[in-house]
């Protein structure tokens, strides 16, 4: 398999503080890989610089050889990378079928009027939202707005897409239901970085993770090799308990 | 289809209808306030394009009414009227990029207060170069256009300015905006190229506000910076598009008529509390109708009709 997403030597410094650290891997095409660590490890950070919201202090992102670390997000986003968000961030003013729509007219080779509306229409069914595209983004339940959320991210027809807790805050039939979605965007050869807390799920989807504690990778590798890692434990639970 | 071409034949109607009403309701004194009443709607319809989906408050409007105004004073003597017209429009846009350029990285107040600076900044530089290169401070638009073609002027530039919006509500553009309005953060992750659609927009809205100035300048036939560059026009024009809702077409007409007419009658009845009674209105209206009166009957008549479909089911 070929590496699509390289990430070099990244770093991103806010004041004093290191964020991110010398951090390097990749992630191969039509592979799902875990980007893991406590809170406040530099796992959200680095996914907002791979979308563009945060320029990277150092280092080089490329995705299939193009150089991403740079450009402005909607140029990334058109360079096939689309991300949901850690808290959801429906577009309230609008309704569920406009929050799609929205990303197929802009994305790189972009769909308008009848023909946006059926694949808008289309990528609903496929996320569970079947018919519920006149209702507005505001009304929908947090599990909804997150399924609304990845259809967005869907109809850019990205080359990769980043999760950023995406599964969290869903309660157990829900998290069910999250984990099938994904693992039917992995069948269809979907390359997939994303950021997880429940162990459950990283198991079930991720072949391999990589795992960053204080701003530095610590490990990478297969994912029940790297979860067995005494120094991911150590990351996790503290030194005492490894 | 059908519809569409339904709605251009009402349209036309009620323009060629709204084009007579001068001469019908005769005088002097009628021709004049349909004449302000076009120049007004426009104003208020061109800066809600820009202001009301991105909701930047602007208060450049006076800057590039201005302008507009004063390219017309310059240039009337020495070229036919189209292509002043036109070299207004063009001096509009190129400074309409300029300053959108530098500026609509600035957000919420900065951005205020920035345009109100440029505002007074234009009018300063104007009446200093009038002063000390010019050698007077006014100048007279000696120009053989009646009121009643300046109405018409503005009359037809008011339909383009609504037509512009409607186009740009329908188009992929407009749908942007929303996005942009909502959360500019997604807007960027989804591809939409958020400063480029803010600068044409601010440059087109721009545009339309010099026109406004440049054909009312044969109007005033003797014109100076504190006439032509008066800010109580940029706060008239935000007010009147808060008043009707500035992120719906027809929302800034709505507030600009009632409102204009209101401001002729306390000028002329309450002249020196002229002021006093507009500030208490722009409070008022923001403290009360803050997405304005149609946004309002909307929220209205869904609680109505909510009201009475539960009302039927008890």
């Amino acid at each position: 398999m070929s590496a699509l997403l390289e990430i070099q030597n990244l770093c991103k410094q806010f004041g004093g503080l290191k964020a991110v650290n010398d951090v390097s891997f990749t992630v191969a095409e039509g592979e799902i890989v875990a980007l893991l660590g406590p809170n406040g490890s530099g796992k959200t950070t680095v996914i907002n610089m791979i979308s563009g919201a945060l320029p990277p202090t150092s280092g080089s992102i490329r995705l299939g050889g193009v150089v991403l670390s740079g450009l402005p997000p909607h140029k990334i986003a058109h360079k096939g990378v689309a991300r949901t968000f850690q808290l959801v961030r429906a577009l309230p003013s609008l309704t569920v079928l406009e929050n799609v729509i929205t990303a197929l007219a802009f994305r790189g080779k972009p769909l308008w009027g009848a023909q946006a509306r059926s694949r808008a229409e289309e990528l609903l069914q496929q996320v569970g939202l079947a018919g519920r595209g006149p209702e507005h983004a505001a009304d929908l339940t947090y599990i909804d707005q997150k399924r609304m959320e990845l259809a967005r991210a869907l109809a850019a027809d990205p080359r990769l897409l980043l999760l950023d807790e995406w599964l969290s805050g869903l309660n157990p039939t829900e998290l069910r239901v999250g984990i099938d979605l994904i693992m039917s965007l992995r069948e269809r050869g979907m390359t997939i970085l994303l950021v997880e807390h429940i162990m459950e799920a990283v198991r079930a989807l991720c072949s391999r993770a990589v795992v960053m504690n204080a701003g530095t990778k610590i490990a990478d590798g297969p994912t029940a090799q790297v979860l067995a890692d005494p120094a991911v434990v150590a990351a996790y639970l503290g030194d005492e308990d490894a | 289809m059908m519809r569409a071409l339904l709605f251009i034949v009402i349209a036309a109607v009620v323009l060629a209808g709204l084009a007579l009403l001068p001469s019908k309701l005769g005088g002097e004194y009628g021709v004049g306030l349909m004449l302000g009443m076009a120049g007004y709607v426009t104003l208020a319809s061109a800066w809600a394009l820009f202001s009301g989906p991105t909701r930047y408050i602007s208060l450049a409007t006076v800057a590039f009414f201005g302008i507009g105004a004063y390219t017309v004073a310059v240039l009337s003597d020495h070229l036919p009227y189209p292509v002043v017209l036109a070299i207004a429009a063009l001096i509009g846009f190129v400074v309409a990029l300029v300053v959108g350029l530098a500026t609509l990285r600035l957000a919420g107040i900065y951005f205020v207060i920035f345009t109100f600076g440029l505002a007074e900044l234009v009018r300063q530089l104007v009446s200093w170069y009038e002063v000390n290169v010019t050698g007077t401070l006014g100048r007279y638009i000696f120009l053989p256009i009646t009121a009643e073609q300046i109405y018409w002027q503005l009359l037809a530039l008011a339909a383009i300015t609504l037509g512009i919006g409607w186009l740009i509500s329908r188009s992929r553009i407009g749908l942007a905006l929303k996005v942009i309005g909502d959360d500019e953060v997604v807007a960027a992750h989804t591809g939409i190229p958020i400063a480029g659609i803010k600068l044409g927009l601010f440059a087109i809205s721009a545009t339309l506000i010099t026109l406004v100035g440049a054909i009312q300048a044969p109007r005033w036939t003797y014109i100076e910076p504190a006439i032509v560059f008066n800010p109580t026009i940029s706060f008239l024009t935000v007010i009147m598009a808060f008043l009707g809702g500035a992120h719906r077409l027809w929302g800034p007409t709505l507030g600009a008529v009632p409102l204009f007419l209101l401001f002729e009658w306390l000028s002329a009845n309450f002249p020196a509390h002229y002021s006093i009674i507009l500030g208490v209105l722009f409070i008022a209206i923001v403290f009360l109708v803050p997405d304005g009166i149609l946004s309002r009957f909307e929220g209205g008549w869904r609680r109505l009709r909510r009201g009475a479909r539960t009302g039927g089911a008890s």
